[in-house]
């Protein structure tokens, strides 16, 4: 326990050595410096001021770059035309001004008369900033971030300092390796220490860097270690090349290993949002054994339910419907309150698209059971229907739904990137699975269902009122579709026609799974996604060795160029194979209706 | 009501002066428009007729062309390509327009050019396009791949970047920008293994397509993503896109949760202005950086005139169907409407509306001090202007980091660049 202190002790006093070896000696404040950054004229200039900061201790710096970065620093041009880098401090009042504080001094920003000045945001300039003027600020961030609190910012301080291979923060990096104490951060300082080093003139440090790259298995190292490999090679050193050669060897076991198991991330992935997306077919289609071509404007109906949701937790929207301006106000949340509108719209547009397809059912499928031609067409003018709705409703125009940051950011497990929204994905598809399990197994409502989906005119004969058992399942399945709809938006686009891009997926992972059997659309979702991801990893791979095959060898070749396409295109094509081999998928439900 | 009443009383003064119309006859020209107002391509080229019908309105406030009020014809492609050419023949021959302003794919470009040839119309084509093209009887008022996909790489190149990546959407554009680009980048020293994407090979080897490809409407990006994330884990990688639509929904989603940004590897995107992202969260974007010849961010009193006026004359234009909210200006509206008034000028300076001399007007050399700028007409019948970089803000608008002036619009590229 009485160790603790000694951290953050250790870290200052490690700073200060740090900053003892970098700053030059008579410079002016860090503030200053940062003052006439944001005046100078060049951008070439600019960038050498903001050079001087690097490995500068005034904790004044971070947060004025990062304001400057985020357009929140600002030049107010006094009534005598000097122009002076402000920021603006302390809280707005009615009028919108507030007071400021200038950059060079931090004192509040004056009058002539010594009255502290009021100013308004909107009637500022923002100091203008470039990428290479942003990556300057990040260089010396990010040396500030060595010492950082959060693991992960010390991480990508570390490696864009290993990156650069710049020798002259070695010291820097060695002097943090004696200190850290989080196994992830000293496994990036090894790394950034070793390449480095590879720089190095003395061919002793360059092997031994060599040696801890191969150990370390680094992904980033993979051009540096080319470069090197050719470099000793050509200076004539056996020694240098032979480790370099192993270290290659180690990281690109390394990537294949990364590669595999990436792969099978983004083919569960992939499947999950196959399934999300099927289950609703699986019941509508795969049990009601209704056709339903407008099972993907129900999807439609759920992303447009959570654009609709975004737009009420924020300022609110105004819809032209049919004529005439809808509006519909909204809560004016921001921050945190306003990201858990996507939670609020799962709910919501399961009932929204549920609601919808138990409008559909009663309208015109209630008419149509058995007859599944006749299904087909009218569903499909009601999806041509509905389309036109939402064109009329929200314009043809895609809409934005945004992504809360819960569900942007990433895992980086092993060097396999985890993205949440996929985790998130499949996560939720295997809710969803166990939901509907539950509730079509479990209670009673999942009995009626599934004795009416045998045989209707049986279970009509036991009482069941299969009217009404029709119509929630329709409900069931539309609702579904809806909750993939509310998913899909943070995946891909929301627009009119959002839905005809994931029918045909839909219809062909039930089909391939076995009409009426949702264990079969489980297994037929993933394996579809699986074989498809599969084939993306590995077609470039395999296609070097078909060039042998006479005539057609190039032409393979390239096509796996695009594997993205090809792979489609052979997953559809085993599809048709495995249909003629068995025609009812891969699970059949045999009944004992005559009718079948 | 008593709106209804005022608009049925313009209908109604509309339709007297169109019966007025065969007296006054002698004093319009009739001209063009040849965009598609319906199907997939209508979002973006709507904006384009409604540019046109300003520009046409303003020129004719002004006492029109050589004394003649411009009188649009406006014909709906209808995203339908074999439809392009009997519309741009209808306009020809029925019509017998003397200039027409149209088209936004290649495709449909190429299917009416033989019919522009055929009756020796004059066609001005406004949207980037990927070059090896020059026909007498169009006025390319495009960006050519020189004058947006090299200066690009330009700019990458001065900021350090030493890899770079290559992704397009499956089509004639992406395909042939890519193989330009890939010869000027291994002319500019890069090497072939710091170019990703991979590359096709004819059956002696020699490279025919350069970059990945993908479909329109793709949805899954994540091997592409894993893919660059790979690429550029060694640093200094960017990417060149030229995806096209709203298949960049799912890649920049899939690229920001990837944790890749703007500054660890920017990507540079040649379809997105500021009229794509009426449909496109610009959010993602934040940072990443686009090239054309025209920004509306343009800190010029020329631009901020064009912009207001623009803006002034959606709100008092009655044209049907007119989206009033929310316009923005981008490059291929610039170059449509600066096309108006070089097609003015040659005019002017030709003393007729006869084709072949207004051709050679152009072709002298005629400068218009455009919103972007000036441009200026070259004997090939391309435009000299001057290209912009920006990087993408949250509004959707552009912040101009570098800037080339004058850029001699080049469409024959292939071969042009030669590896050191």
């Amino acid at each position: 326990m009485d160790l603790l202190p000694v951290k953050p002790l250790a870290c200052i006093l490690f700073f200060v050595a740090a900053c003892a070896y970098l700053v030059p000696a008579g410079a002016a404040t860090p503030r200053e410096i940062i003052a006439r950054a944001v005046l100078a004229e060049d951008a070439g200039a600019k960038r050498d001021f903001i050079g001087q900061l690097m490995g500068q201790a005034d904790p004044a710096i971070a947060p004025l770059l990062e304001a400057w970065r985020t357009d929140a620093l600002f030049i107010f041009t006094a009534t005598d035309g000097a122009k002076i880098p402000v920021v603006l401090t302390g809280e707005r009042d009615e009028a919108g001004t507030q007071t400021a504080a200038r950059i060079d001094t931090g004192a509040a920003l004056t009058a002539a008369n010594g009255q502290p000045l009021r100013l308004v945001v909107a009637d500022l300039a923002a100091a203008d900033h470039t990428s290479s003027l942003r990556r300057a600020m990040k260089a010396v961030l990010d040396l500030a971030d060595l010492a950082a609190s959060e693991p992960a910012k010390r991480i990508k301080a570390i490696l864009t300092i290993g990156l650069a291979q710049d020798a002259e923060k070695l010291p820097a990096l060695q002097a943090r390796l004696a200190i850290e104490p989080e196994e992830s951060v000293r496994r990036a300082l090894r790394e950034s220490i070793a390449l480095a080093q590879l720089k190095d003139d003395r061919d002793a440090i360059k092997l031994a860097a060599l040696g801890e790259l191969k150990e370390l298995r680094s992904l980033a190292s993979t051009d540096f270690l080319t470069r090197s490999l050719k470099e000793s090679e050509a200076a004539g050193k056996p020694a240098l090349a032979r480790a370099a050669r192993e270290a290659l060897r180690s990281v690109e076991s390394h990537r294949s290993f990364v590669d595999f198991f990436g792969t099978l991330f983004r083919g569960v992935s992939l499947g999950s949002i196959l399934l999300v997306a099927a289950l609703g077919l699986a019941i509508t289609f795969g049990l009601m054994r209704v056709i339903n071509m407008a099972h993907g404007e129900m999807i439609a109906v759920g992303a447009y339910t959570t654009y609709l949701v975004q737009n009420i937790f924020g300022t609110g929207i105004t819809i032209p419907f049919f004529g005439f301006s809808l509006p519909i106000f909204g809560l004016n949340l921001t921050g945190a309150a306003y990201q858990w509108y996507f939670i609020a719209a799962l709910p919501l547009s399961f009932i929204a698209a549920a609601i919808v397809g138990i409008g559909l059912e009663r309208s015109v499928i209630r008419f149509l059971y058995r007859r599944p031609l006749e299904s087909l067409l009218a569903t499909w003018g009601v999806s041509l229907v509905m389309q036109q709705g939402l064109r009329l409703m929200f314009g043809a125009n895609n809409v934005q739904v945004s992504s809360p940051t819960y569900l942007s950011g990433n895992w980086l497990v092993n060097d396999i990137i985890l993205g949440w929204n996929r985790v998130f994905v499949i996560g939720f598809a295997m809710l969803i699975v166990f939901g509907m399990w539950l509730v079509l197994t479990k209670t009673p409502l999942g009995l009626l269902i599934r004795a009416s989906m045998q045989n209707r005119t049986m279970a009509s004969c036991m009482g069941v009122r299969t009217e009404r058992v029709n119509m929630l399942t329709f409900g069931l399945g539309s609702g579904l579709a809806g909750l993939a709809g509310a998913f899909l938006s943070q995946i891909g686009n929301v627009g009119p026609s959002l839905g005809q891009g994931y029918i045909i997926d839909s219809f062909m992972v039930v089909v391939v799974g076995g009409v009426g059997s949702i264990g079969g659309t489980i297994l037929s979702a993933f394996g579809i996604g699986g074989i498809d991801q599969v084939l993306q990893q590995y077609l470039p791979y395999i296609a070097p060795g078909l060039s042998w095959v006479p005539g057609i060898g190039s032409f393979l070749q390239n096509l796996a160029q695009d594997a993205a396409v090809f792979g489609k295109i052979l997953v559809l094509a085993g599809i048709i194979l495995f249909l003629q081999w068995k025609p009812a998928g891969l699970f059949v439900t045999r009944s004992r209706n005559l009718e079948d | 009501m008593k709106q209804k009443l005022t608009s049925l009383l313009s209908v109604g003064a509309l339709a007297l002066g169109a019966s007025l119309a065969p007296a006054s006859a002698a004093e319009a020209v009739k001209v063009g428009v040849l965009h598609s107002l319906s199907g997939t391509m209508a979002i973006s080229e709507t904006s384009l007729r409604d540019v046109l019908l300003f520009a046409f309105d303003e020129i004719n406030a002004k006492g029109g062309v050589l004394g003649k009020k411009i009188e649009p014809v406006v014909v709906d492609g209808a995203s339908d390509w074999p439809l392009f050419a009997e519309k741009a023949k209808q306009l020809l021959e029925q019509d017998k327009v003397s200039v027409t302003f149209g088209c936004w794919t290649s495709v449909s470009r190429k299917s009416v050019l033989p019919v522009y040839e055929k009756n020796n119309g004059l066609l001005f084509y406004p949207v980037q396009y990927e070059g090896e093209e020059e026909s007498k009887n169009v006025a390319y008022t495009a960006e050519a791949v020189n004058q947006q996909a090299t200066p690009a790489v330009d700019y990458y190149l001065a900021e350090g970047k030493k890899k770079f990546y290559l992704l397009g959407s499956d089509y004639v554009y992406p395909q042939t920008t890519n193989l330009v680009l890939l010869e000027y980048l291994l002319s500019k020293g890069v090497k072939l293994e710091n170019i990703g994407g991979g590359f096709r090979k004819d059956g002696s080897g020699k490279i025919i397509s350069a970059g990945k490809y993908t479909p329109f409407g793709h949805t899954d990006y994540q091997q592409i993503i894993a893919e660059i994330k790979q690429f550029a884990a060694s640093g200094d990688a960017c990417v060149i896109s030229t995806l096209n639509g709203d298949t960049n929904v799912p890649f920049f989603k899939e690229y920001a949760a990837a944790g890749l940004t703007a500054e660890t590897c920017p990507v540079v995107s040649f379809s997105i202005s500021e009229d794509e992202f009426r449909g496109l969260p610009a959010k993602q974007l934040v940072g990443q950086l686009g090239c054309w010849t025209y920004f509306q961010s343009i800190d010029t009193p020329a631009n901020k005139k064009f912009v207001a006026d623009f803006q002034a004359w959606l709100k008092k234009s009655n044209v049907p169907g007119l989206v009033k909210e929310g316009r923005v200006t981008c490059s291929p509206m610039v170059l449509s409407y600066v096309g108006v008034y070089l097609w003015k000028a040659a005019v002017e300076k030709a003393g007729s509306f006869d084709v072949d001399k207004v051709r050679a007007a152009w072709k002298s050399g005629i400068s218009f001090n455009g919103p972007g700028g000036k441009v200026t007409t070259q004997p090939n019948m391309h435009l000299t202007k001057n290209v912009f970089i920006g990087e993408t803000k949250a509004d959707g608008q552009f912040k101009i980091v570098k800037s080339f002036q004058n850029v001699y619009g080049e469409p024959w590229l292939k071969g042009k660049f030669q590896a050191k």
